[in-house]
């Protein structure tokens, strides 16, 4: 789950295969890695790559604003996400 | 100086003093022109820039460019001639209905929207698009969502994906795009510089279209906040209809301000933040100023940090390998 998601950032925002150039904990916010567009981009990717349904109400930086806050999110979703 | 919920007030005589001999050195002196073209809207800080033009060249040398389309609110026009009757400033007025049709501006945004709302109506709805209110009170991230209503007053509400998004404000963004080739159209023929409205809380945040409303050649109001714009309108006699009146980005049939569309938090907070933000005034001071808690203050920085970020080829030129 997570190396899908690291994947979508580096080849989606940061435009690298080079894999040290994103730390699990960068806020993509605060890091100018995306803005506010790019994570609903981020959002349609995990609603597609993982079956769910991101909530008007879920779409705050505690659930989506790094690659480690993406993961935890994705557990609270639910068993199907992280089999995933 | 300490931080207070009067730390915007200004000295209004002496700040109209010193635009006006910004405007009159830019314009008569630096740019050697004959004059200003101005597109007023019916909004405060086009409002503002033709009075302190009026105080500055004589009326003659100012010309006010009303530029409606068929999605501009019904007071705009009305508005802005009474502002420009009561400065004697002459008025040409452009319709660019066509042009924007021309364009495919309402086709393209009409695609978007008939996609998301199957019973969209053009002829009968009106629509808009808004930021979540009010970003103290929530924790949301800064998405756009497609408000449709309907007739009978009733909103729906659907969230945009990063695709139709991007296509909508495309499409829109022609608008702002098509004014500005108004302007320097008739700039250019008389000899006039285009004066910028832009003020500073829409500039720090980058509430402006790239060669669109930022399109000028000067920007006298580009250092006060919007209350300060304000402050300034009442003190210098804008007109009160003008003075009373939401802004508004007026590029949308749905009436929705600018705090509703973009800022997330009125004015009064929002400048003060800005300020504050701007200073480096401690978080704990603002609390007991604004009456406000960290999380919130905290949450303010961050979307003003982000969307500062996200807007930084606004406020630079573009990049190249000049020396």
């Amino acid at each position: 789950m997570k190396a899908k998601i690291r994947q979508f950032v580096l080849n989606n925002f940061l435009f690298t295969g080079s894999h040290e150039d994103l730390d699990n904990d960068a806020s993509f916010l605060d890091n100018g890695i995306m803005d506010s567009t790019g994570v609903l981009e981020l959002v349609e990717f995990l609603e597609n790559e993982f079956q769910i349904s991101v909530e008007d109400t879920d779409l705050i930086r505690e659930n989506l604003d790094s690659v480690n806050r993406v993961c935890l999110y994705l557990e609270k979703k639910g068993a199907a996400a992280c089999r995933a | 100086m300490r931080f207070s919920r009067d730390v915007l007030r200004i000295d209004a005589e002496g700040e109209a003093n010193r635009i006006c001999d910004f405007i009159k050195d830019q314009v008569l002196q630096r740019y050697k022109r004959k004059g200003v073209v101005i597109g007023i809207s019916g909004g405060i800080d086009s409002a503002l820039l033709s009075v302190l033009c009026a105080r500055t060249l004589e009326p003659e040398r100012i010309l006010g460019l009303i530029l409606p389309e068929k999605e501009s609110s019904p007071v705009s026009e009305p508005y802005a001639r009474e502002q420009a009757n009561a400065l004697g400033i002459q008025v040409e007025r452009v319709d660019l209905t066509p042009i924007l049709s021309q364009l495919g501006v309402y086709e393209k945004k009409e695609e978007v929207i008939k996609r998301l709302c199957a019973d969209y109506d053009p002829d009968q709805d009106k629509t808009k698009i808004a930021l979540p209110w009010n970003l103290l009170e929530r924790p949301s991230l800064s998405i756009f969502s497609l408000i449709v209503q309907k007739p009978d007053g009733s909103k729906r509400l659907f969230r945009l994906g990063a695709d139709d998004f991007r296509a909508i404000l495309a499409a829109q963004n022609m608008k702002q795009r098509s004014r500005m080739i108004q302007l320097y159209y008739h700039a250019e023929r008389l000899h006039y510089v285009v004066g910028g409205t832009t003020n500073r809380t829409e500039l720090e945040q980058g509430f402006f279209v790239k060669h669109g409303d930022a399109g000028v050649d000067i920007e006298p109001i580009a250092h006060l906040y919007k209350v300060q714009i304000f402050q300034l309108a009442r003190c210098l006699g804008v007109v009160e209809r003008i003075l009373n009146r939401k802004p508004s980005p007026d590029t949308w049939s749905a009436e929705v301000s600018d705090e509703e569309f973009y800022f997330r938090m009125p004015f009064e907070t929002l400048d003060l933040l800005l300020y504050a933000w701007n200073k480096g005034v401690e978080t704990s001071e603002i609390c007991q100023v604004l009456g406000l808690q960290p999380v919130q203050v905290e949450r303010a920085f961050q979307d003003f940090e982000s969307k500062r970020k996200a807007t930084w080829d606004l406020r630079v030129m573009a990049p190249s390998l000049c020396a």
